[in-house]
């Protein structure tokens, strides 16, 4: 745990401020932790690689056979999270995301059924459970005789989590659960439900966790959804009919529901990302060897500069997602606690940087990418629910922009107040708004003040450093200019927040990446310039983009798109043809 | 019933391309190479596992102690063996690319001396230096039985004797013989009903694999706090000297790596004869 606690990185980013010491150093794990992790690596390998070929028929018939979840259960894989004192192998987040890209490399359902468990459906009694909780489930739990799941999402309510119609009602020492749930990870298999119900009707998202079992009665699930992906993983609707909850299975407190449910989705994000870091690595694997083998034109694919061009960028992808799920899977277990933007942040460039990459290594395999008999096409159907659940990278994105964006507004908001009272404090008062006309003229300017520099990277690094400090002072203004043009009025100006969402998203991957490389470079690694290279792409990229985007804040077509949509609406259909 | 699996790292055989040689061809250079266990005894550790254990009932009914001669980095190789499912492990201080063959026998009666295994299970030789005598040397100091190759492997439930079965030219030999004894194996050791230890039910089939079982997690961590006493030569009062003298390492030479399509017999043996100078 660090002594003191650390600011957020990125709301210490909007107001001009780097904290380096927060990517610095570039989180290792511990060489004993190393050590242990080359041998699960391998074990996992072992394990996983004995089913390659059963994966691919388990995905088409739709389900895992429960031999295979009984092979699991035996192998370990429920027990990461699980302190070691109570059966489990007791991985903090890093340790925890690299198990997971292992298992992502062969197969994507294994990974999420592992996951749901660990990243969401018991982490809410790792986080808020009390300690006869724990006592009671940890051992269950770490042996995989009970899997858990994690029970949001309801037929009414997705991304507006807070609109939930699942109700408890105390009743004596019980709670009476009554409600629907749906697409639950794990449900089939899983017989420790973290649920969500609403126990405060008079408020918008008065709502609290619980603990529900399969012992107890009126717990029904429904029949495995028929998938675009993720096919072997079990999915299904969960229902509360008259279900009688002891009051000592509530997690967390009465009314915090909503919370609860945020933090474990922040808290288990790594996982998430690892696997997508893990499904990127096999597929530039594979990719790389099937370009290296396939001859058209009289010679290898790989000597093309399209193909080149792809198995790059996908390099430099892989690279940053890894960096940036790593940096926050660092920043959680050195005990951070408000890494909730670079979370998100992770999840949304992982998850897409995944994307991206199966597209293109599909592309790069042709035809044969297409067909089931490689691995491609299912790695892409996998992939592309990782946009979509634990947060949508949409929602993502605004709530990125909007809790990035924090700082900067109550910085204004006292402002405001302040020079409403400025009369009466006079001194006070004035001390305050020159110290932010100050501040404001040197992010303008651009001068040199404590905070806004870096100084702990190494030389060969000083190009990128002064790139992304200038792109650190146009993202503090434009969010300042932003906040003030629209007040709390921003929440409704979704077109403006992503372009500060994406803003924000390159630069927290990119400073991801360069204390990464610095590290690499300090240490005199034998690849510290291939990896030099990977930033020269990364940063040259991300300052474009960001520059587009900036340029768009006040320069842009918003309005006559939104022109554009309101007529499809209008008529509910694209209106024109050419006969 | 004890048993006492020696084994030893090498080189990963699949990177065999990436070991060299100082360039005064005094040694034979391991930096940066990964380490493996010997396949060999990856079978040997497989076997001593099952003869141990009761497999329908998941429980273990016997002890396996693995013991290594080598450096501290050989830790890992043997947290491997705890990882599979060893009780406690040796480590003898050694550097394990010096020894010879009549040293590493002497150092491993030593260390049966002290244990008392029922029986010792072991490789019946060592990918890297291929000499395949030191289960017969360490044999002949104990004065114990050495069965070497076994393709088959029956106990009574406190392991006293053992049946045995090997491939020759021509036929399947059995063999019984009073413990303890020196075993090897061969790897068809692995089928999934080539060990019987009168415990596991006799229809109980093992899944097929190629190597040893792979550890679980719970087995790596598990491995974490099982013991494992490190020694010495000396501590064991082993001063056996080394017989073999190595004068000198050289890579073999590399491959031309061509590929010569012939279309008739007459063509192959003419041009083995001719340019391949084998016949
Ligand atoms: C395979 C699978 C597994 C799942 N596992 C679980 C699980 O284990 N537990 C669980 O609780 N849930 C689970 N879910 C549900 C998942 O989390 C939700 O699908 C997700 O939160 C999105 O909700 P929705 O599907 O209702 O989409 P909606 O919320 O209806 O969103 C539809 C679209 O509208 C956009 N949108 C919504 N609101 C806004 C806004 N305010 N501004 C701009 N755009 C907006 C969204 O970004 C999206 O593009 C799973 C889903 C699937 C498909």
């Amino acid at each position: 745990m660090t002594e003191e606690k650390m600011p957020s990185f990125m709301r210490s980013l909007c107001m001009g401020r780097i904290e380096q010491d927060v990517l610095l150093p570039f989180p290792t794990m511990r060489d004993g932790d190393k050590e242990m992790l080359q041998g699960v690596a391998e074990a996992l390998s072992s394990m996983l690689g004995a089913h390659e070929e059963d994966f691919r028929r388990w995905d088409r018939e739709g389900e895992f056979p429960s031999e295979y979840i009984d092979e699991l259960k035996e192998f370990g894989a429920f027990g990461l999270i699980i302190p070691e004192d109570e059966g489990g192998l007791g991985f903090g987040s890093m340790a925890y995301s690299r198990a997971l890209q292992e298992v992502a490399k062969y197969d994507a359902s294994t990974a999420v059924t592992i996951g749901a468990h660990s990243s969401i459906g018991m982490r809410g009694l790792k986080l808020f459970g009390t300690d006869e909780q724990k006592k009671r489930y940890y051992p269950k739990l770490s042996t995989g005789e009970m899997i858990a799941a994690f029970c949001l999402t309801e037929p009414g309510a997705g991304s507006d989590a807070a609109s939930i119609a699942t109700v408890a009602k105390r009743d004596g020492d019980d709670w009476v659960l009554n409600g629907n749930k749906l697409w639950i990870t794990n449900g089939g298999i899983a017989s420790f439900f973290t649920v969500f119900a609403k126990t405060d009707a008079s408020k918008r998202g008065g709502m609290t966790a619980f603990i529900v079992t399969t012992e107890m009665e009126g717990v029904s699930v429904g029949p495995h959804e028929d998938k675009m992906g993720l096919r072997a993983s079990s999915t299904t609707t969960v229902n509360f009919d008259e279900v009688r909850v002891p009051a000592d299975h509530m997690l967390g407190e009465e009314g915090q529901g909503f919370k609860v449910a945020m933090k474990i989705l922040n808290s288990g994000r790594t996982g998430l990302g690892g696997g997508s870091v893990g499904a990127m690595k096999k597929i530039i694997e594979m990719a790389t060897a099937q370009a290296s083998e396939r001859k058209q034109f009289g010679q290898a694919i790989k000597d093309f500069g399209l193909i080149q061009q792809k198995i790059g960028q996908m390099v430099v992808d892989c690279y940053a997602a890894e960096s940036v799920v790593t940096l926050v899977a660092g920043l959680v277990d050195a005990g951070h606690e408000d890494y909730a933007v670079e979370a998100a942040i992770s999840k949304v460039f992982a998850t897409e940087a995944l994307w991206r990459t199966a597209d293109e290594g599909l592309q790069v395999a042709g035809g044969n990418g297409y067909m089931c008999e490689f691995p491609y096409e299912r790695m892409l159907r996998d992939c592309r629910i990782n946009r979509i659940f634990e947060g949508t990278n949409d929602i993502l994105r605004l709530f990125i922009a909007l809790t990035g964006m924090n700082g900067v507004a109550s910085e204004l908001k006292e402002l405001a107040s302040l020079r409403k009272s400025i009369f009466s404090h006079p001194i006070k008062g004035f001390g305050v708004l020159s110290d932010y006309a100050t501040k404001q003229a040197q992010l303008r300017t651009g001068i040199r003040a404590e905070g806004t520099h870096f100084t702990r990277l190494v030389p060969e690094l000083a190009a990128y450093a002064d790139s992304f400090e200038d792109a650190t002072r146009e993202l503090a203004t434009a969010t300042d200019r932003v906040l003030r043009k629209h007040g709390k009025g921003i929440i409704g100006k979704q077109f403006a927040t992503r372009r500060l969402a994406e803003i924000m998203i390159d630069l927290f991957v990119w400073a991801a990446v360069m204390a990464r490389v610095n590290d690499a470079i300090a240490a005199g690694a034998d690849d510290a310039e291939q990896q030099r290279e990977i930033l020269h792409v990364f940063a040259g990229a991300a300052t474009k983009r960001i520059r587009h985007q900036l340029r768009r804040i006040d320069d842009n077509d918003d309005e006559t798109l939104k022109s554009v949509a309101a007529h499809a609406f209008e008529l509910g259909r694209f209106a024109w043809d050419t006969i | 019933m004890k048993i006492l699996v020696p084994i030893k790292r090498v080189a990963d055989p699949d990177n065999a391309n990436k070991v060299k040689v100082a360039p005064d061809g005094s040694s034979v250079t391991s930096e940066g190479l990964e380490w493996k266990l010997n396949p060999f005894d990856e079978w040997s550790l497989e076997a001593a596992l099952r003869l141990t254990e009761n497999a329908a009932e998941k429980s273990r009914v016997g002890e396996v102690v693995v013991v290594t001669i080598g450096p501290k980095d050989a830790t890992q190789t043997i947290r491997q063996g705890l990882a599979m499912g060893a009780e406690r492990a040796i480590r003898v201080e050694g550097d394990d690319a010096q020894l010879d063959a009549w040293q590493v026998a002497s150092v491993l009666a030593a260390v049966a001396k002290k244990e008392q295994p029922d029986l010792i299970i072991m490789g019946k030789q060592v990918v890297d230096g291929d000499s395949n005598v030191v289960p017969q040397y360490l044999a002949e100091l104990l004065g114990w039985p050495a069965l070497n190759y076994a393709q088959s492997l029956t106990t009574d439930a406190e392991g006293k004797t053992v049946k045995a079965q090997r491939e020759l030219d021509t036929g399947v030999e059995t063999l019984e013989v009073d413990g303890p004894a020196v075993i090897t194996c061969a790897d068809r050791i692995l089928h999934p009903q080539a060990v019987k230890n009168g415990v596991t039910p006799d229809d109980f089939t093992y899944p097929a694999i190629e190597g040893g079982r792979y550890a679980t997690l719970k087995g790596i961590m598990k491995a974490k706090r099982k013991p494992i006493d490190e020694t010495t030569v000396g501590d064991l009062g082993v001063e056996a000297a080394a017989t073999v003298q190595y004068t000198a390492f050289e890579l073999p030479p590399a491959r031309s790596g061509n590929t010569t399509f012939v279309e008739s017999v007459e063509e192959l043996v003419e041009k083995l004869h001719a340019d391949a100078k084998v016949l």
